[in-house]
């Protein structure tokens, strides 16, 4: 899959979700299991970023989750 | 030259209510601390140790300041990007120094044995209500090694509807990086016996990231990011080179590596968190990149949770599969009937085509902290190994030799928070 197709893929679900899928979600008082600690989308931000070091210096992708940025010219 | 990776949290509301601010008294009040201190070693190269404290204030009005500063301290042995070979091969160091010189032995991967670096990173990100359901994020982070800095800025906004269950969010970022590498910064493609260096390099880099957050249901939150960074300059590593051999594969000699000036990043990411249980839940994520040097990755990532003795202890194992391409300059040598060469060409196996694995563990336990409130330690280990997929047709010299040895490489951890 090129990422034109999988650009279209992804707007084409957000269109959904911003648009035709305004029953997803759910109402203020249920949000109990989605304030849980494993269920914030940055539980462990550290980790992440020691991680994402690793791989930076390792792979020769980065980012996605967050800005990739450039570093030094090792990569 | 350690790698910094300007890794910068786009906050956004993200469909989550904020963290509450903790309850104490001193210092520290209505701040939260989380910090961690890493060690990773390679096998029979780099190791690191890697202290970081983050800070974090929530503020009444629903403002939030965080900062983060990470100090890293890297030796060991890196490989200079020149072929084994089955007889001893000499190289200069990078500063052209004799006494940094050093040999490598008959079949064995070229390393500087000498490779010794240090970081300190910080970074801050202040984060502003505009509206009930809008808010402004702004930050930066300033890099410095001894021949490398790096200065970034970056913004972003997000805005809440469907009853908060959506989230959409839109930031870029902006940086600045001065390089200034030992012995100076070889001219690409040059032969590494003339030792032919200039001063100081830059490099500039911009990049966009949108994101949509949505609430699937009671146990499952999704959010999907396009972003798109490009960044020009000198985009070498100034200490690799590649060898160049004869038709039988004996080495002849070596050039500086050479990439393009110019690098254009795209990429999607999906993440998915669902909670099947009171004490279990998932998180797993796939990246696709493409860039125009060739290179394409996927990227899987699977954690797990499992609570344990009603909240206070937690367990997380992890699985992790990556793959790519290699970029269309990349080549493990290069022949000296093409030698010098006027084409791109790096030897550096981080441009190579290989697959990655990573099994990793967290435990984490509740326990009193500062000022009585609650802490949480965890200690954390990580496996992984990089194996090589494609492999050039080797000349007859080189027969017998391991010129894909892929890395293996340990990772402990140990955080506490509060």
């Amino acid at each position: 899959m090129t990422f034109k197709q999988l650009s279209i893929l992804c707007l084409l679900c957000g269109t959904a979700f911003a648009g035709g899928c305004a029953g997803l979600g759910v109402r203020p008082w249920q949000r109990d299991v989605l304030a849980r600690e494993d269920m914030r989308l940055d539980a462990n931000p550290l980790d992440a970023a020691i991680d994402d070091h690793m791989y930076f210096s390792k792979e020769a992708s980065s980012g996605g989750r967050s800005f990739a940025g450039g570093g030094c010219g090792c990569n | 030259m350690a790698a910094s990776c300007a890794l910068l949290g786009a906050a956004a509301a993200r469909g989550q209510d904020a963290k509450t601010a903790p309850a104490g008294s001193g210092l520290l009040d209505d701040w939260s601390v989380d910090s961690a201190l890493a060690y990773y070693h390679e096998n029979g190269r780099i190791q690191a140790i890697e202290p970081v404290v983050a800070v974090a204030k929530i503020f009444a009005d629903g403002q939030s300041l965080n900062s983060n500063a990470t100090f890293d301290s890297l030796s060991g042995s890196s490989p200079n990007g020149a072929l084994t070979s089955h007889l001893a091969q000499t190289f200069a160091s990078p500063s052209g120094k004799a006494k940094h010189g050093y040999t490598t032995a008959p079949g064995q991967l070229p390393v500087d044995p000498h490779y010794q670096d240090t970081r300190l990173a910080v970074d801050g990100n202040w984060t502003l209500p505009l509206t009930r359901v809008d808010q402004l994020s702004v930050g930066g982070k300033l890099s410095d090694e001894h021949d490398f800095f790096s200065a970034t800025v970056n913004a972003s906004i997000a805005h809440d509807f469907n009853e908060k269950n959506t989230t959409l969010s839109l930031g870029i970022y902006d940086e600045y990086d001065s390089l200034q590498p030992i012995g100076g910064a070889p001219v690409p493609g040059s032969d590494y016996a003339l030792f032919e260096k200039t001063g100081h390099k830059k490099k500039n880099g911009a990049g966009v990231l949108l994101g949509l957050t949505q609430v699937m249901s009671r146990n499952w939150l999704s959010e999907f990011n396009l972003s798109v960074d490009r960044f020009q300059g000198y985009l070498n590593d100034p200490y690799k080179i590649t060898s160049i051999i004869d038709s039988a594969g004996n080495t002849t000699g070596y050039e500086y590596e050479s990439r393009p000036d110019r690098r254009t990043r795209k990429s999607a990411y999906w993440e998915n968190r669902v909670a099947w249980s009171r004490q279990a839940s998932a998180a797993l994520s796939l990246r696709y990149m493409s860039d125009d040097w060739g290179v394409r990755s996927d990227t899987a990532l699977l954690h797990l949770h499992w609570s344990l003795g009603g909240g206070e202890r937690y367990i997380e194992p992890s699985f992790r599969w990556y793959r790519q391409t290699a970029a269309d300059f990349y080549t493990p040598f290069i022949f000296n009937t093409q030698a010098p060469s006027t084409r791109y060409e790096a030897s550096d196996s981080r441009l190579g085509a290989f697959h990655a694995l990573t099994y990793g563990v967290k435990y984490a336990w509740k326990m009193p902290g500062p000022g009585g409130r609650e802490s949480e330690l965890s200690v954390r280990a990580e496996y992984y190994q990089q194996t090589f997929d494609e492999r050039m047709p080797t000349p007859a010299a080189l027969q017998g030799l391991d010129l894909y040895p892929g890395l293996k490489a340990v990772l402990v951890q140990v955080g506490w928070r509060f």
